[in-house]
């Protein structure tokens, strides 16, 4: 049986990481711990969930969105911050698990669990996010694109702990979507899932487009081919049909229990054609109606004269 | 290494030694006898388990017991006092929305936690708000009609139960 251990200030904990890291497992939510034992070599369980220091979701000294590792998910599906500048974030962190398991598992559980399958990883990536990791003699940052090294396995020492994610925030209109197919709607891991967030620019244009994709590879896994095709371009039913398939060609999924090679191939890329479709059609309603609304001035103008 | 834990219980102060590796939903069924909380899945699939931490929707089958330290926890056993129930557990029982009713208590959890967040939920909110509770019998309609009716009979009363 393993020992149990609550600590409440960081410096504690990276002390304890120091001494003694490679027999901790930190215990946070839970929902992860408590699903798949840890290795039994992790003998002291090593309650991080009261440390102040980890928790929380504002801005940083350099004005960026920093999200405490110990916010649950449904914490950053429902803060105001996240809702006007990380709107990516936010889809990816709502559509994991069910409101109880968003209620306790943390953004930073999601990150050092390294599950090929995670959520919100493609949506940190398309967001250029950083983590921050803290051990005793200091703290780095990585990007979420070069935190993992393959399944479960991150670029994290035993001796470090994240301490928090850094979203930088993009100004202007955001489109943003985030879709994953599972085994149903509610409540399911993903078979794969696929994220995109651009600016949008007049003319039915997206720039500055970042796609990822989860779950069709050992990481999660950028598509530069699929940027290359969108950015700048008129969205149409057939440029998104391309950047589908440049995301089909860019997976490299495996058969397992949850799902298909092949499966996972086709599927990725409908996934981001249904995103892409989606918010094509919102550019074109929006573009719609401000065309009506410069009409109706217009009509009121020769009115007046 | 036995862990002292210090909980208030559906309103009153408790105190229990857990193990290291304990799940509250052992704590709440086995040391304070409170089985009206159901162990399904254990793994956080099915919300058979579903309690109120600090006023959140979890399951109690993926919260250590140790960390639940100082938490207020609510069981399906606070919704009736004394024994009488709910104006939401009567609305499971006039919409027939229990079956076997081993998926009731976390179900009326779940409901109850959506409807401190919505008075007025609409059909998705509802669905939404059920989404981490199985159900293998009903069919989730009755359970549906049961929130939705209680909902609009607070609406009526004013938002008073």
């Amino acid at each position: 049986m393993p020992s149990f251990l609550s600590l409440t200030s960081l410096e504690d904990v990276a002390e304890m990481l120091w001494a003694e890291g490679p027999t901790c497992a930190l215990v946070a939510g839970g929902t992860d711990l408590l699903v798949r034992a840890p290795r039994p070599e992790r003998t002291l369980w090593l309650d991080i969930s009261r440390c102040a220091e980890l928790a929380g979701i504002g801005l940083d000294a350099q004005g960026r969105l920093r999200v405490g590792a110990l916010a649950c998910h449904q914490e950053v599906v429902e803060h105001p911050l996240v809702r006007r500048h990380a709107r990516l974030l936010g889809l990816a962190c709502a559509s994991v698990g069910s409101l109880q398991i968003r209620n306790r598992g943390t953004l930073g559980g999601n990150l050092g669990n390294a599950s090929p399958a995670a959520d919100t990883l493609p949506a940190l990536v398309c967001l250029g996010a950083s983590v921050r990791l803290v051990a005793r003699q200091g703290a780095r940052e990585v990007p979420v694109s070069e935190l993992y090294t393959g399944p479960g396995q991150t670029v994290l020492r035993p001796d470090e702990l994240i301490e928090s994610v850094r979203v930088p925030l993009r100004r202007g209109r955001a489109a943003a979507c985030f879709k994953k197919a599972g085994q149903r709607k509610g409540m399911c891991c993903s078979k794969a899932s696929v994220a995109l967030d651009a600016r949008v620019r007049p003319g039915l244009r997206l720039v500055d487009v970042r796609v990822a994709m989860g779950a069709v590879a050992p990481t999660v896994l950028g598509v530069p081919a699929a940027e290359a095709l969108l950015e700048g371009q008129r969205l149409s039913p057939r440029l998104i049909a391309q950047a589908a398939e440049a995301c089909v060609a860019a997976a490299r999924p495996i058969d397992d229990l949850r799902s298909s090679a092949g499966y996972r191939r086709a599927v990725v890329g409908a996934l981001l054609s249904e995103g892409l479709l989606e918010i094509l059609e919102r550019l074109r309603r929006a573009e719609r109606r401000a065309e009506g609304l410069r009409r109706a001035r217009r009509a009121r103008g020769r009115g007046r004269r | 290494m036995a862990v002292s834990v210090n909980l208030k219980l559906n309103g009153a102060a408790c105190r229990f030694e857990v193990e290291p590796d304990e799940r509250l939903v052992e704590t709440v069924r086995e040391k304070a006898g409170l089985t009206g909380t159901k162990l399904g899945c254990g793994v956080g699939e099915c919300g058979a388990c579903s309690v109120l931490l600090d006023g959140k929707l979890v399951c109690a089958c993926l919260v250590l017991a140790a960390q639940a330290d100082g938490c207020e926890v609510f069981t399906v056993e606070g919704l009736a006092p004394g024994g009488r129930l709910s104006d939401l557990q009567r609305a499971f029982v006039e919409e027939g929305a229990v079956q076997c009713g081993y998926c009731t208590p976390g179900m009326l959890m779940a409901a109850e936690a959506l409807l401190r967040r919505h008075k007025r939920p609409t059909g998705e909110q509802i669905r939404q708000g059920l989404a981490g509770n199985l159900c293998r019998c009903t069919g989730y309609t009755k359970i549906v009609a049961a929130v939705r009716k209680v909902a609009k009979r607070r609406a009526a009363r004013g938002g008073r139960r």
